[in-house]
């Protein structure tokens, strides 16, 4: 089993005390994978440390805000790739029968898609697979780190580690595509006025060009609300 | 994908085979698209469902399932056919209900049971060495420790909790308050049972069996029309959707059939290829208003005076200058028409007063039973006074005349309905009639030279009663005069020229409803024509558009007055149709048992939900409206100049309605001391009462003792949707960050009620517990301290009714509830369960007395026909006669969880029943014995099981008429008896049809017809109200026993409203100088009505249907309005007033009337709300600038229709009255920085 991703799919789980128990064991296996940089296992080691001896309650409430409430901070991918579009069965029952291929009945409530849930697959996979797996779902870990980033919680530091794992880097136009999309942010704040921004109707010379306002809703609707511009990538 | 680059446009390949002779041929094209579709038709099974909450729609669909994932759903097809010469029902469903599977995986689910943090800490300290209760106490006792999560209501921080933890503090909370305060402190709210109604009683039943208490709905959504139970004594009986299409002339009336009625538009539409015509009333450009042949766009909330107008046309040219037969035969026979009024003198001046009763007369007319509630008419045919059959007094303590036949008893009658001819009046009087639409204020000020008193003259007929000689007339003598119309009678007041200023005329409706009279003639005319022709095929769709003012009653009433008019109620493709947050529970009387575990223990605690929280929200503590303003200038002498609280007050003390929490001692200790005492419980209470040693909690709803202290929320959304007065729930009863910007009366030095204790300081956070069960994370949620997460639409078994069609269908479990999540039926179960395990040694066996009002269809109907308050010493407090009746309730606490999982014995004892009938139900039992299997044993060992929803379907289907034919029939049996007439033959050929739960998996099936109904099934005729009144004379449920157009309670005559008539909006001065800012100056009337994109079956969090929308919340504004403040389309705006601000976007359309703005209702807080600057906390719902307001007339009781009944009768939630200023955003601020990220939910 690759422990680094077993390690990690842990931390990204709901904390307990039993997981606080076993922070020091956990970090160890991070802070001796010689996959990711020096500069990544430092990164990690704040959200360790936290994990380790901060008050249960305030994990918890943390957790809860970040991951359960937050939409845009979701831990069920497909949020990110079919938001709530018809799509989104579909690709869960793909993504159980490639678990059912791979020898595991998930045993769990949470949905298929639930990052940890993955990761905790992957982590029994070949390595090769598992690297491929995660480089499809790069842009999905580099918005999410961009936007846990700016809320400088530590959990950042899981996503950029994952990143480094998948050995992808995240697809520059896909992530253009992101800077476009609407967040919660102040800082934001135009990206979500364009979201409600009616494009003009004209009648111009091409009758069949068919409706502006219908293709730009639709076109909202294929792509889902995901990442937003992060600091570094407006420095890139 | 581009399928261009795969196609050759200009070349055919040589490799292209050919088959089947040439016809067909092979192709190399790209085929992948077809993936798409192979994938989503690859399922495992398909499940029936549907949506269960709130949405009338009741739309059966095909829910996909593939390894356990719901993949999408279409419409099912399957609905049993209707007959030759009517469209089908379906296609049946909406844009909404089908984007539901995409948010069922949504990221605002509910996963876990929640706790807010603050509180799971101390709760696990605590429990480290106390008990649960203890625990629990422990918190209570200490209020640093209460107050530390109390003030974090709605602002972040929940941890994840165990099953077993989060209901652990549920059930120790309400264990607690049970036995510290009294079970009538657990409180609990849930709406529309009838969409899914084993989730509703799995609440209720719970509630029930413990004491707690069940609040109405249907009055606090404002949907419940007070009107119907006056007119009918019915709650709201409607057509089904498909009897439209049997109509010839529809008049659609503040209802958007297409946009809010989608899955039922298609009979409107077609209906109109058969040639009806439409005429549509709307202020607004609304999309109903596009299928009218006619649109009348009557200013907003100015409907009565229209409604007047079209009565003043149709009794003019159909009732007096000509009489039409078929008009005159139906009043005459389903009317109060023809009933006598007494003519009471005040100050010199006659003014209509009650209705003459038999006991008026010498003799009595010969009636023994009940004189005082017969009431009486001339009969032409033995020329004398008759007191006809059907009225109250009739229908309790003797049998076989409760019936519409024309006799007074035995005697064949025919009633006279004018005294106009001058052998038939003794003398012409002048009678005083109140005006209400000179004095108003603002935009309504249309109409000032009328003076408030309208004097007309009346033919009387003088007649000996017991009090001397008096006048009476009769009732549409009265109601001519009250239209304005000239009878060559002489006086003032009235007029045979439409063009004439008078109050009725269309001149005048003109003026006041900015309509042109000649089109207001044409519509009147045309519908009334209709009407005669068809012999009653004119409808009236109407709905909240009308409904939801103030003044609502006198809206509707005049609609219904023109459908009366003219023969329209009870005939297919005629009557009153209302829909809004419309519900009809079709197997109710199956159902009741079930969700108030009448099986168990009788009566429940039920209570009406708008005076509740007008007093425990406080929102009574900044009431702007005095009696002075509403009361008659012809009111009968009486203390009317008190607080409207003081009204309810005087209602709960003399039973009219329902008290939660009853009185500031807990019930287990009256009962304790009564038997200490030695005394019976009623006349202990009564006693201890009278003393003042007893304090009803009603008086002081300020005094902790009397606050409600947990709350259970489920299947609703009540913060973010439909609490009224939204920022004092927040401020008061929950206790934490609020908008209210104004001051209470005592801070204003204006007068304070006199029967309700004013305290000083109001309090803050009265609730000890919220918890809000739903699978997603509502408004509600997140200002709760426990959420629970419940299994959706497609997780759970249940079942579904409307009264848009005639057909039971169900909810059902298509896969497992997602996450942690379970049903509401399980919650429930588990709650009780922990309940039972924890409260051993703490609560036992113990001893409730119930306050029980004067209830509708119960013999205490006709307990008071004068208003005498004990209290004041006008009477002596008689339990169930001057009061509430007292009932001893024995619970077993340490037997919750058994009884919630059995069918309890009363059903064997005391059998069931409803609406006043009832029958014995052992063989029902016994079935589902069988069925269900039995307890084997526990402490309800030999019982029925209810263990399973199911189950609970099972036995709501098995007690039923309207889903087993067995009980039909002797449903209709049971009502032979009071009617002296048949019936059984509506249910003939039924005996036998049983419908089960797998039944209706299988195919929706069709209702059997019933008496707790006023239509019926049948192959010849689509379900239509007052249908069996008519056609099989069963009277209506009122004091007259007819469909009743005057109402002759004291408060009805003390208030004006004895005759419908036009009552402007109040003024509620929520726009105060001191909150409006300089250089704010549009102030505009605020309108709540429901939206395209998230009426109820989806909310407004479903991001397709935000797409469809804006993306978050708008209201909508005239061009000119949003000119003359600087605001264009799509501008951030701030509408406020002194009940709180809200933040939207603008849209300025044409299509809204100058003076109105739109706020479609239920935009949730969470989605894309900016803080406001008014109030610096982020923006509020639509309810956050509106305040409840409750209206003395709905508190009548023990007065035969106008008796209390649960989601019947009852003060209602109006929220049309509201003027707000609207501004544009100087800056857009989210409150979004990291410093306050915690209150991100807020």
């Amino acid at each position: 089993m690759d422990r680094t991703l077993k390690a990690l799919s842990l931390i990204l789980s709901y904390p307990t005390r039993e997981l606080q128990l076993a922070m020091p064991e956990i970090g160890a296996v991070l802070a001796s994978d010689s996959r990711l940089t020096a500069a990544a296992r430092r990164a990690l080691r704040p959200l360790v440390d936290e994990l380790g001896a901060r008050d249960i309650y305030e994990l918890e409430e943390q957790f809860v805000l970040l991951f359960d409430r937050s939409r845009t901070l979701s831990l069920n991918l497909f949020e990110h790739v079919h938001g709530e579009s018809r799509d989104r069965g579909g690709a869960m029952v793909s993504l159980i029968e490639t678990y059912r291929e791979g020898g595991f009945e998930p045993a769990t409530s949470e949905l298929p898609d639930h990052l940890p849930v993955l990761l905790e697959f992957l982590a029994t996979q070949p390595a090769a697979e598992a690297k491929d797996t995660l480089a499809d779902a790069a842009n999905i870990l580099e918005a999410l780190s961009a936007r846990l980033a700016r809320r400088e919680s530590p959990y950042a530091a899981v996503f950029d580690s994952l990143l480094q794992l998948s050995g992808a880097k995240a697809d520059s136009e896909a992530v253009a595509e992101l800077l476009a999309q609407p967040d919660v942010d102040p800082a934001d704040l135009e990206a979500l006025d364009k979201v409600w921004e009616e494009s003009e109707v004209l009648f111009g010379p091409d009758p069949n060009a068919g409706c502006p306002q219908v293709r730009d809703m639709l076109a909202r609707m294929d792509t889902p609300p995901s990442a937003a511009p992060s600091p570094r990538h407006a420095a890139e | 994908m581009s399928h261009l680059l795969d196609r050759l446009n200009f070349l055919q390949s040589k490799e292209v085979g050919k088959f089947s002779n040439g016809h067909g041929q092979l192709t190399r094209e790209n085929r992948d698209w077809e993936d798409t579709y192979r994938n989503r038709w690859r399922h495992d099974k398909i499940v029936r469902s549907t949506h269960g909450v709130n949405c009338t729609g009741s739309c059966s669909w095909k829910i996909y399932v593939k390894s356990g994932i719901v993949t999408w759903e279409t419409q099912q097809t399957d609905y049993p056919r209707t007959r030759p010469d009517l469209p089908n029902h379906e296609p049946r469903g909406c844009a909404r209900g089908a984007s539901y599977s995409w948010y069922l995986y949504s990221a605002n689910r509910v996963k876990n049971p929640l706790v807010r943090g603050r509180l799971m800490k101390v709760w696990r300290k605590m429990r480290e060495k106390l008990s649960a209760i203890d625990a629990w106490t422990a918190i209570q006792n200490d209020p640093i420790l209460r107050a530390s999560y109390v003030e974090t209501r709605g602002k972040g921080g929940f941890v994840r909790a165990t099953w077993d933890e989060a209901t652990e503090i549920t059930a120790a909370a309400n264990a607690y308050t049970a036995k510290t305060y009294g079970p009538d402190r657990v409180f609990g709210f849930s709406p529309i049972p009838a969409m899914s109604m084993v989730s509703y009683a799995a609440g209720t039943r719970y509630l029930s069996l413990m004491g707690g208490v069940c609040m109405s709905f249907y009055d606090w959504y404002c949907d419940l029309p007070p009107s119907s139970p006056m007119t009918w004594g019915e709650q709201t009986d409607v057509p089904e959707s498909a009897d439209w299409y049997n109509s010839s002339y529809l008049l659609l009336w503040g209802s958007n059939v297409p946009q809010t009625r989608t899955p039922d538009a298609h009979f409107y539409t077609e209906v109109r290829y058969k040639g009806t015509k439409s005429a549509v009333i709307c202020p607004d450009y609304s999309e109903a208003a596009k299928f009218g042949d006619i649109w009348l766009n009557a200013k907003q909330g100015t409907d009565a005076a229209l409604a007047m107008a079209f009565g003043h046309v149709i009794l003019r040219e159909f009732h007096l200058d000509r009489q039409a037969e078929y008009f005159e035969d139906y009043t005459r026979k389903y009317s109060d028409f023809p009933m006598l009024v007494k003519l009471e003198e005040k100050d010199g001046r006659l003014v209509p007063g009650r209705f003459l009763r038999a006991d008026d007369l010498d003799g009595k007319l010969g009636e023994k039973n009940n004189p005082e509630w017969k009431t009486v008419a001339f009969d032409e045919a033995s020329k004398g006074y008759v007191a006809p059959n059907g009225s109250v007094g009739y229908r309790w303590g003797q049998d076989g005349e409760w019936n519409l036949e024309e006799r007074a008893s035995k005697a064949d009658t025919r009633l006279k309905l004018s005294l106009i001819l001058d052998e038939d009046h003794d003398a012409v009087v002048g009678v005083d009639f109140p005006y209400f639409g000179g004095a108003t204020f603002g935009q309504f000020n249309t109409d000032a030279n009328h003076p408030d008193v309208l004097t007309r003259n009346i033919p009387v007929k003088k007649v000996k009663t017991a009090e001397g000689e008096i006048a009476v007339a009769t009732v549409f003598d009265l109601f001519c005069a009250n239209y304005g119309l000239d009878r060559g009678l002489g006086g003032d007041w009235v007029t045979r020229d439409y063009a004439n200023d008078m109050p009725g005329t269309p001149a005048w409706a003109e003026k006041i409803t900015g309509v042109p009279a000649d089109k207001i003639i044409h519509v009147a005319r045309e519908f009334a024509d209709n009407a005669e022709k068809t012999n009653g095929r004119s409808m009236v769709i109407l709905g909240a558009g009308i409904n939801h003012w103030y003044h609502m009653d006198m809206n509707y009433r005049g609609v219904i007055n023109m459908l009366v008019m003219c023969g329209c109620v009870g005939q297919s493709g005629g009557g009153w149709a209302h829909y809004v947050g419309q519900e009809k529970l079709r197997p109710q009387t199956g159902w009741q048992p079930l969700a108030f575990a009448l099986d168990w223990g009788r009566p429940p605690r039920h209570m009406n939900a708008t005076s509740a929280w007008y007093a425990h929200t406080d929102q009574w503590r900044y009431e702007t409206l005095t009696a002075n303003e509403l009361v008659s200038p012809t009111a009968p002498t009486g203390d009317w100049d008190i607080s409207l609280i003081d009204y309810n007050i005087r209602a709960e003390r003399m039973g009219w309605l329902p008290s939660a929490p009853q009185w500031k001692t807990n019930p287990f200790e009256i009962a304790k001391a009564a038997k200490a005492a030695g005394k019976e419980i009623p006349a202990y209470v009564a006693e201890n009462l009278k003393s003042g040693d007893l304090e009803m909690s009603c008086e002081d709803p300020d005094n902790p003792v009397n606050w409600p202290r947990n709350l259970y929320i489920w299947r609703s959304n009540l913060l973010g949707s439909s609490g009224k007065g939204h920022e004092y729930f927040l401020k008061h009863l929950l206790g934490t960050d609020h908008g209210v910007m104004g001051r209470d009366l005592g801070e204003e030095g204006r007068q304070l009620p006199k029967e309700a204790v004013w305290h000083k300081d109001a309090p803050r956070g009265k609730l000890d517990l919220l918890v809000t069960i739903d699978f997603r994370m509502s408004t509600t949620a997140v200002y709760s301290d426990i959420v629970l997460p419940t299994a959706s639409w497609y997780e759970k078994n249940d079942m579904n009714t409307s009264d848009m069609h005639p057909f039971i269908h169900p909810l059902q479990a298509a896969v497992d509830p997602a996450y942690e999540s379970k049903s509401d039926w399980e919650i429930f179960k588990f709650i009780a369960k922990k309940f039972q395990e924890i409260v051993p040694g703490y609560l036992g066996k113990e001893t409730d007395i119930v306050a029980l009002p004067l209830l509708h269809d119960t013999p205490s109907e006709i307990a008071q026909d004068q208003v005498k308050d004990w209290k004041k010493g006008e009477c002596d407090l008689i339990p169930g006669k001057t009061a509430p009746s007292f009932i001893t309730v024995e619970r077993d606490y340490t037997a919750i969880y058994d009884r919630y999982t059995t069918l309890g014995p009363l059903m064997d004892k005391l059998g069931n029943g409803g609406k006043g009938i009832s029958w014995n139900t052992q063989d029902e039992v016994d079935n589902l014995s069988d069925l269900n299997g039995v307890q084997l044993d526990g402490s309800a060992v030999g019982r029925p099981k209810i263990d399973t929803a199911i189950d609970a379907c099972e036995v709501i289907l098995m007690l039923a008429p309207e889903t087993n034919g067995e009980v039909a029939v002797k449903a209709w049996q049971a009502l032979e008896k009071a009617t002296g007439r048949e019936h059984a033959h509506l249910a003939e050929g039924e005996h036998h049809n049983k419908i089960r739960f797998r039944d209706i998996a299988a195919q929706p099936r069709k209702i059997i017809s019933s008496p707790t109904w006023s239509g019926i099934e049948s192959e010849k005729v689509s379900y239509n109200a007052g249908y069996t009144n008519v056609h099989e004379l069963i009277p209506w449920r009122t004091l007259t026993g007819r469909q009743q157009l005057y109402q002759d309670h004291l408060w009805m005559r003390a208030f004006g409203e004895g005759f419908m008539s036009y009552r402007p909006p109040v003024n509620l001065k929520a726009v105060t100088k001191a909150v409006q800012d300089a250089g704010d100056t549009l102030v505009l009337n605020f309108i709540t009505p429901h939206q395209k994109w998230g009426i109820h079956s989806t909310y407004t969090d479903n991001l397709l249907m935000l797409t469809l929308n804006r993306g978050g919340p708008v209201v909508w504004l005239s061009e000119i309005d949003a000119k003359s403040a600087g605001i264009v389309d799509n501008d951030w705006i701030e509408l406020y007033n002194a009940n709180g601000a809200l933040t939207a976007r603008a849209v300025v359309s044409q299509r809204i009337k100058e003076g109105t703005t739109f706020m479609y209702h239920a935009q949730e807080k969470i989605v894309n709300t900016p803080g406001s600057e008014k109030t610096g906390k982020r923006g509020g719902i639509h309810n956050s600038v509106t305040r409840t307001v409750v209206k003395p007339t709905h508190m009548i009781g023990g007065y035969a229709q106008q008796s209390y009944g649960f989601n019947y009768y009852g003060t209602v939630g109006s929220n049309r009255d509201e003027f707000v200023v609207v501004r544009k955003m100087k800056k857009v601020d989210w409150l979004d920085r990291e410093a306050t990220a915690k209150e991100s939910a807020e």
